[in-house]
């Protein structure tokens, strides 16, 4: 390691991705951090499990076992009412530019404050990540072909998708790729295409659904309260400024590089549920929601942003929605 | 002074002897789970449960079984220099170095606590007066832990087992510490 | 204090509490938390050691591992191995040095039936052992044979050393145990051959068995022939499901346990006596696995949080400027030398997550590599003066064995093993071919 000066503050970061994965979506911001803070602070990231495992994630950072964390609330059971909606929410949105629209404009960033701040984390910023598309074993070519199939997701999107006869099974990240060869999983719900083809989901599975129940899934940084609070102004804006790097970034890196791999990847097949049968699968997601809403006043408050926001863009019409 | 060590090492060993004797037959049990994992996912729908089920059932396997697998002598030593030592002198580096493996022990226990009382939904930074309270009616049990999967079982029982299990683990080891102490002494154990 | 340094005082501290002959798992342990107290502190120090059995609980392949490890003492235990045994005496007692080739064909058969070279051991040196001293074999030739005969448990299907190796690597198990296939029969030809050749040398090492023991009714002779298809029925029901997708390994590994203790109950073996040794050794054993492996995640977790990886990956590829494969014949070179007094499973779990990824960084197959690793740990255990396997022996041998003749027995066979390390090394197909064929890799 390099020498580092006395009053260097130090801080360890875990995120949710693995090594591959990482080099994309967080390795460019921290690097970009570190250099620019120089002396001053450098940050030390660790992948997925690293030092502790992502179900541990969120108490290690309450603690400050971690200082900061890059996840999405869902895979890291965050002790919020705000938690099903991290991750993949199904159909909360279409698109990768959907998720910072509802977080800046709908205000959805102030009840992500209002709700860490009372279990003692900070909830820095909040970004977009890819589409959730099926990577399975055997093609999916209706609703039934999903029955039964031992599938690798996000708990809320799993508890959706049960309806449909899917078993979601929970695993570390980092062993998907053998459990699928160990026959413990028959598919995986949990990116787009270009994370199947970064993270070497493409070379276990045959086969890419190009219907998807979500079309960006929400993630943010998080840091522990008292070590946020002790950073100068001038670093905690750094910090934020390299975290909207980092957001910008898999902006179009998603975007450019799943309509590159549908169309130039060779290595998995694509395969659709017509328009209609997946209509259905839209429609119980509406149910899902008031399900949702149901569990707590705040959950009710997210759920009507949603609603308005998916509202207000189909009468914006196209681009935004099409039909 | 000698007969309280004796009467904690009878206790201490005929308990764990029992509670060893009764989970090492929770090899079938995770047998059991794991043939009705592949019985249901060939002829029905898969189970929700099974691989987690097998998991929380080895960890009390493994850990509710530790304290018996020390009276076993089933832990290896690295017996380098170790096997080739008389009795004596193997007892008094035991004496010794027992105190390391207690004080790993109890920081494990105390992780397996504070954990415990996150499970429980305590989020500050003094689990034992969480506990303490919990008692006295001064703290609340608050949101309850839950795997993040799609069964999405509680994790604090899962947790209060390990708590459990370390716990004996630490008697264990105490009563491995006065063994030494009383064959020091001249006593045959 | 730099990194490099913490690092290097954490690693040589643990070897010196290992040396005072600690239960190992505390040993690393307690480095493992005291390091983290120190380092971090009330920031979270304490909680690593707890985070590991959290982590421990979610590294599903380790579900196999009891399930191994009880095939292994059913299979010892209820001496359904006899039949086999004497089906190898009869078929291969007429030629020279038979007895000593059929002990390898055993060996080859009770790893596909377990997980661990302990059972093959036990095996070995209760049935084998005896009878091959009888007829006059050679003791140190026989003594070797059964170690390195034994020592295939972890490199033939199915195999708790490359489910951990796996677990570490992030590499599939199913490859990795096809990729122990064929170097595991390799081997074991090359200690037939090794057999033979010595034998053809000089006949008194193994004498042909008299005739009227040979003398042996047809219909009896097949009737033994049938031995040999139990454990046959038993990797197949284990594996076949497995390798078709249609059970995971970790199911697969519960049919393979719940097969064997079916199979003695059946032969009418399963005792009260055979039953309560099988379970409680399997408790005992168990523990010892988790607990090491709980420790040394929480060592390895503190080695991670200080970039010990990135360190040593810099000493080897900056500092001495090595070439890739310079740096892969030093590793395996190191994991023979600490082999010699650190635990088997604790050096995987702490040396082989410091090894792995630099393995990989250097462009080296990790499947490839595991299998060298596995023939590297087997070299390791069977080599003076401390090996793993010789400490087996000498408990198990019956006392006209000497420590000497442990010693000496192993001489030949370690030198076709690192023969065959190399072979893997210069043709990684004898490794890769069969699981490239199996998982249509191009
Ligand atoms: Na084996
Ligand atoms: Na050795």
């Amino acid at each position: 390691a390099p020498a580092v000066a006395q009053s260097t503050i130090k801080w360890r970061m875990q995120t949710y991705a693995g090594a591959s994965l990482a080099a994309e979506v967080i390795v460019p911001a921290i690097e970009m951090f570190n250099k620019i803070a120089g002396d001053r602070m450098q940050i030390e990231l660790f992948f997925a499990d690293q030092i502790v495992p992502t179900g541990e994630l969120f108490q290690a950072m309450q603690r400050g076992t971690i200082d900061a964390v890059q996840s999405d609330d869902d895979s890291m059971a965050s002790p919020t009412e705000v938690t099903v909606f991290g991750g993949y929410f199904p159909f909360g949105s279409r698109y990768s530019l959907d998720v910072p629209v509802l977080f800046n404009q709908y205000g959805l960033n102030e009840i992500w404050d209002e709700e860490y701040s009372k279990v003692g984390v900070k909830h820095i910023s909040a970004g977009a990540w890819d589409p959730c598309h099926f990577a399975t074993k055997d093609p999916i070519n209706s609703l039934a072909d999903l029955k039964g199939k031992r599938v690798f997701t996000f708990p809320t999107a799993g508890r959706f998708l049960s309806q449909f006869g899917v078993v979601p099974v929970n695993l570390p990240w980092e062993d998907i790729e053998v459990a699928m060869q160990t026959g413990e999983l028959d598919g995986i719900a949990w990116s787009g295409i270009t994370e199947d083809y970064t993270v070497g989901w493409a070379d276990v599975t045959n086969y890419f659904l190009t219907n998807n129940i979500s079309g960006a899934w929400a993630g943010s940084f998080f840091a522990n309260m008292d070590r946020w609070n002790e950073l100068p102004e001038d670093l905690q804006t750094l910090f934020r400024v390299c975290c909207d790097q980092s957001h910008y970034y898999r902006q179009w890196w998603y975007w450019g590089g799943e309509a590159n791999l549908r169309v130039n990847g060779d290595k998995m097949k694509l395969t659709t549920i017509p328009d209609d049968e997946w209509a259905t699968v839209e429609a119980k997601a509406l149910e899902f929601w008031e399900e949702i809403a149901a569990e707590s006043e705040t959950k009710r408050r997210v759920v009507d942003i949603f609603k308005k926001y998916n509202a207000d863009m189909v009468k914006a019409g196209r681009p935004y929605r099409y039909g | 002074m000698h007969s309280m060590m004796q009467g904690y090492i009878r206790y201490v060993d005929a308990v764990n002897l029992r509670i060893g004797r009764i989970v090492m037959y929770g090899i079938f049990v995770l047998m059991g789970i794991l043939i009705w994992s592949s019985i249901s996912k060939t002829f029905f729908l898969p189970s929700l449960w099974t691989l987690e089920m097998a998991q929380f059932t080895m960890v009390a396997y493994y850990i509710l079984g530790g304290p018996y697998s020390i009276q076993l002598g089933s832990n290896v030593r690295m017996d380098l220099l170790y096997g080739e030592w008389s009795l004596r002198k193997k007892a008094w580096f035991d004496l010794l170095t027992v105190f390391f493996l207690i004080f790993y022990l109890c920081v494990l226990l105390y992780g397996a606590i504070s954990s415990t009382a996150y499970s429980l939904g305590y989020w500050g930074g003094d689990p034992l007066s969480f506990f303490g309270g919990l008692i006295t009616g001064g703290e609340e049990i608050g949101r309850l832990e839950r795997s993040s999967s799609a069964w999405r079982p509680y994790l604090w029982p899962i947790k209060s087992i390990m708590i459990l299990g370390m716990f004996l683990m630490l008697l264990q080891c105490i009563s491995e510490l006065f063994k030494d102490v009383l064959r020091l002494k001249g006593e045959k154990i | 204090m730099p990194y490099e340094m913490i690092a290097t005082l954490m690693f040589s501290s643990m070897m010196l509490m290992l040396l005072t002959g600690q239960r190992v798992f505390g040993a690393i342990g307690f480095i493992a938390v005291i390091a983290a107290l120190l380092l971090w502190g009330d920031r979270g120090g304490y909680d690593i050691g707890f985070s590991a059995a959290m982590k421990l609980m979610k590294w599903y392949p380790l579900l196999t591992l009891p399930m191994f490890i009880f095939m292994g003492y059913v299979l010892s235990e209820s001496k359904i191995a006899d039949d086999l045994y004497k089906m190898f005496h009869v078929w291969m007692g007429g030629l020279r040095g038979g007895l000593a080739i059929g002990t390898i064909g055993l060996m080859v058969l009770i790893s596909a039936m377990n997980g661990l070279s302990v059972a093959g051991m036990a095996i070995g040196s209760t049935i084998a052992l005896p009878e091959l001293l009888k007829r006059g074999y050679d003791k140190r030739m026989v003594t070797g044979v059964i170690q390195a005969g034994s020592s295939l448990g972890i490199l033939v299907p199915p195999s708790v050393v490359l489910v951990l190796y796996a677990m570490i690597a992030r590499q599939p198990v199913g490859q990795l145990w096809l990729a122990g296939v064929v170097p595991g029969l390799m081997m074991a030809a090359m200690f037939i051959a090794y057999i033979v050749i010595r034998c053809r040398i000089n006949p008194v090492l193994g004498p042909v068995l008299p005739a009227q023991e040979r003398n042996i009714p047809r219909a009896e002779k097949l009737r033994l022939l049938r031995a040999g298809l139990l454990p046959i029925i038993i990797f197949a029901t284990m594996m076949v499901p497995f390798v078709k997708g249609w059970t995971s390994l970790v199911e697969s590994s519960a049919i393979g346990a719940m097969a064997a203790f079916c199979a003695a109950v059946l032969k009418g073996r399963m005792t009260r006596e055979v039953f309560e040794n099988s379970v409680r050794n399997t408790l005992g054993i168990t523990c010892m696995f988790m607990w090491i492996i709980l420790a040394a995640l929480a060592f390895g977790a503190v080695f991670d949080g200080l970039g010990a990886v990135k360190a040593i990956e810099a000493v080897f590829t900056e500092r001495l400027n090595l070439s890739p494969w310079m740096i892969l014949i030093l590793m395996q070179l190191s994991f023979i030398l600490m082999g010699t007094f650190l635990d088997d499973t604790a050096m995987l779990v702490i040396v082989a997550p410091l090894y792995v990824p630099l393995v990989g960084e250097l462009g080296f197959d990790l499947i490839w590599y595991g299998i060298l690793y596995t023939i590297t740990t087997q070299i390791a255990y069977m080599t003076p003066p401390f090996g793993y396997n010789l400490f087996l022996m000498r408990a198990m041998a019956p006392p006209e064995i000497s420590l000497r003749d442990i010693y000496a027995s192993i001489t030949p066979f370690v030198l076709v093993m690192v023969f065959a390390l190399t072979l893997v090394m210069v043709f990684p197909g004898i490794a890769t071919w069969l699981p490239d064929y199996v998982y249509n890799k191009p």
